[in-house]
């Protein structure tokens, strides 16, 4: 009961932060509802026996990648949402792709529990730890990924450097 | 079966439902924010409701081990990487309209 209680804490936060995030006129606010959400999505890993994921998803997304969004939104002019009306097509475009993504996700979901239901309802296997796994058969991804994010840093650092040619210097 | 699979807590329908709501609101903020982190903030929250169905499938899939925890994971190192370019391309557009409103960014289309 007291599981149940505190899953469904958790899934409520997620879902309300992120129907938060998504319409809340003030950007910052909008931001720190994404954390909500965050959050609570990590309260339900911690429910999926993924610990370790909870960790990375508090460490990595709420540490960091939040961090980044809430310090982008000063190169926004209109932070607080006073000063720009959302647009008039915000309503019925809202509204249509919520119904498209309900729509794809419902079928999905009906796919996934019929597959689910359907399977053989084996003894579940133990868990392999994750790092053998990352050194077996995910090997190349775990590099793929290292490289990418190395790419992504110096890209990063590419974008925002100011490249000056020498004839910049005349004018 | 299938019933039982449903919106009990702790079942397999219970995170699926957390992980279609979390779809959907991003894929609204998507089409309807007009400022550039609104966008983002809806892509983190595709983000997540991919890897929580990866890791919810992962648990009630019988045989299929851990593969959905690396799977998320993978997301997560995804959307890190993500975020920094697209902070670095937010400064970039910052500095020539000295705002990230996507309406002064139409002529980027052309």
């Amino acid at each position: 009961m007291t599981a149940a209680l505190l899953f469904w804490i958790c899934a409520g936060t997620a879902m309300a932060g992120a129907l938060g995030a998504a319409v809340v006129r003030n950007l910052f606010q909008a931001a720190l509802l994404l954390g909500l959400s965050l959050v609570g999505v990590a309260g339900l890993y911690l429910f999926l026996d993924a610990g370790y994921l909870a960790c990375v998803q508090l460490i990595v997304y709420v540490g960091g990648v939040l961090v980044l969004i809430l310090f982008a939104t000063l190169f926004s002019s209109d932070v607080l949402g006073l000063v720009q009306r959302a647009p008039r097509w915000a309503m019925p475009v809202g509204a249509v792709s919520a119904l498209l993504a309900a729509g794809v996700a419902w079928r999905l979901a009906d796919a996934g529990l019929r597959a689910v239901s359907a399977a053989p309802a084996a003894t579940p296997s133990p868990a392999t730890p994750l790092g053998d796994l990352l050194i077996g058969p995910w090997l190349v991804p775990f590099l793929a990924a290292a490289a990418l994010l190395t790419l992504a840093l110096v890209a990063a650092v590419a974008l925002v450097q100011r490249f000056r040619l020498p004839e910049d210097d005349r004018g | 079966m299938a019933d039982a699979l449903l919106l009990a807590p702790t079942s397999l329908g219970a995170y699926l439902l957390v992980a279609a709501v979390l779809f959907v609101a991003g894929v609204v903020a998507v089409t309807t924010r007009r400022s550039a982190i609104g966008v983002l903030i809806g892509l983190e929250l595709m983000f997540n409701a991919a890897g929580l169905q990866m890791v919810a499938y992962s648990r009630f899939r019988p045989g299929i081990a851990a593969d959905g925890d690396l799977a998320a994971l993978f997301i997560i190192v995804v959307a890190a990487a993500e975020a920094g370019v697209a902070l670095a391309l937010l400064h970039a557009a910052y500095r020539q309209r000295r705002d990230i409103d996507l309406e002064l960014h139409r002529d980027l289309r052309q």
